[in-house]
C-alpha cells in the first residue's frame, strides 16, 4: 500500500462527506477494489473507534494502524483534521448565502444521499461479519435497542457484545 | 442544570489563554467516551455554563455551521470555538488537547488489538461486535437523516417522500449499480438543491401575486 495515496484518499472521502462515519462508504469504494482493506479491517477499527474516547471519526487511525502501521495511523488522523478547517470558510461564506434556498437544498440532498450509502456500508460489515447468522442478527437487534434507550454508554454496549461472543462460541 | 441569570452589564468573562484552552479540551478529550452526542455535550457544559466562554445562541450556530462543513464535525466545532477563545493560537490549543488524549488512546487500543487479534477468543468476540457496531450504526443513521427529513416533511407530504426516495436512490445506486460514492453524494446534493430552489421560487412568485 502507498502511504501517500491511502493520505490522500482519506483526504478525499473526508472532503466529500461530513459527519465521522461519512466517510467509510468512499473509503469502501476506494479501498477494497485496491486490495490495501478487508471488510474485517473496516469493522475492526470501526469497533475500535467506538470503543475509545473522542469523536467517532477516530475510527480512521485506528483504520490507518491496521493497514499501515503508526505511520499510516498519523497520516489518517492528518487527512482527518485538514477537512474541518474548512469551517472557518464556510462560516466566512454563510454570511453571504445564507439566503439563497439552493444551498439549504444541496446540503439536505447530501445528508440524505450518505445515510443511504451508510446503510450500504453496514450490509457490507454484516457480510464479513462471521459469525453465524442468527447470532448476528439477534445481537445488532439487542444493541440497536440498548442504543436507543440512551442509557447505556456505548463502550458498555461493545463489551457485552464482545462477552456475549466469547461466552457462546 | 443552573444558570445563574445573566447580569445586564457584567464584564464579559476574559479571553482564556492558550494554554487554559489546552488544558481544558485536554480534559474533555479524555473523558469523551461514547460517541459523538456524548462529546459534544461535555463540550457544551464545559464552554457554555462552567466557563461561561461562549454564549447558548452563539454555541447553536456554531454547530449548525459545522453540520454542513466537511468532516468530522465535532473537529469544526472545536476550531470555531478555539478561534473565539484565542485565535489562531486556540485553534491549534483546542485540537491538539482534544486529540492527543482520544487519538492517543485509540492508538493503543488498536495496537493492543492488533496483538491479540489471531486469538481464537479475540475473533469470537469481534464476530459478536461486528452486528453490535451495526446495530448501533443503525441508530446513527437514524439520527442522521431524521434532522432532513423533518423540514423536508414540513414542506409538505409529497417533500417528505422525495427525500425518502433520495435516500432510498442513493443507496440503490451504490449497492445495484455500483456507481462511484462521491458521484451519488454530488448528484444526490444537485437534485435536492433544484428541488428546493424551485420551490422557494414559486413561493416568492405566489408572494408576489397576492401582494398584487
Amino acid at each position: 500500500m502507498n502511504l501517500l495515496t491511502f493520505f490522500g484518499l482519506v483526504l478525499k472521502s473526508s472532503l466529500f462527506s461530513t459527519g465521522g462515519m461519512g466517510n467509510v462508504a468512499g473509503l469502501h469504494d476506494d479501498l477494497l477494489p485496491r486490495g490495501w482493506a478487508t471488510e474485517r479491517e473496516f469493522a475492526e477499527s470501526l469497533a475500535v473507534g467506538q470503543v475509545s474516547p473522542g469523536p467517532n471519526g477516530l475510527w480512521v487511525v485506528s483504520f490507518g494502524y491496521l493497514l499501515g502501521g503508526l505511520r499510516g495511523a498519523l497520516l489518517a488522523l492528518a487527512a482527518i483534521c485538514l477537512p474541518p478547517l474548512l469551517v472557518l470558510f464556510v462560516e466566512r461564506l454563510y454570511r453571504r448565502v445564507r439566503d439563497h434556498p439552493a444551498v439549504e437544498g444541496f446540503m439536505r440532498g447530501l445528508a440524505l444521499a450518505v445515510v443511504g450509502i451508510f446503510f450500504v456500508v453496514l450490509i457490507g460489515l454484516l457480510r464479513g461479519g462471521g459469525g453465524p447468522g442468527v447470532q448476528s442478527a439477534l445481537i445488532v437487534l439487542a444493541s440497536l435497542g440498548l442504543g436507543i434507550t440512551r442509557r447505556v454508554p456505548v463502550f458498555l454496549i461493545i463489551g457485552l457484545a464482545a462477552l456475549a461472543g466469547v461466552l457462546l462460541r | 442544570m443552573t444558570m445563574p441569570p445573566e447580569t445586564p452589564g457584567a464584564p464579559p468573562p476574559a479571553a482564556p489563554s492558550p494554554w487554559l484552552v489546552l488544558r481544558v479540551w485536554f480534559a474533555l478529550g479524555l473523558q469523551s467516551f461514547g460517541g459523538g452526542a456524548a462529546t459534544l455535550a461535555l463540550i457544551r457544559r464545559a464552554v457554555v455554563e462552567q466557563h461561561r466562554w461562549v454564549s447558548e445562541a452563539d454555541f447553536s450556530r456554531d454547530w449548525a455551521l459545522c453540520q454542513i462543513t466537511p468532516g468530522i464535525n465535532l473537529l469544526a466545532l472545536t476550531i470555531l470555538i478555539g478561534r473565539r477563545l484565542a485565535g489562531a493560537a486556540g485553534i491549534a490549543a483546542a485540537l491538539l488537547g482534544l486529540l492527543l488524549p482520544s487519538a492517543g488512546l485509540t492508538l493503543l487500543l488498536t495496537a493492543f488489538y492488533a496483538r491479540a487479534r489471531h486469538a481464537e477468543a479475540m475473533q469470537a468476540a469481534l464476530n459478536a461486535v461486528i452486528p453490535a457496531t451495526v446495530g448501533l450504526g443503525l441508530l446513527t443513521a437514524y439520527q442522521m437523516a431524521r434532522p432532513p427529513l423533518q423540514s423536508l416533511r414540513a414542506e409538505g407530504a409529497g417533500y417528505g417522500l422525495f427525500g425518502v426516495a433520495l435516500l432510498a436512490g442513493s443507496g440503490a445506486a451504490v449497492l445495484l449499480w455500483h456507481l462511484p460514492v462521491v458521484f451519488v453524494l454530488c448528484a444526490a446534493g444537485a437534485v435536492s438543491a433544484a428541488v428546493h430552489g424551485l420551490r422557494a421560487r414559486r413561493l416568492a412568485q405566489r408572494a408576489r401575486a397576492g401582494s398584487r
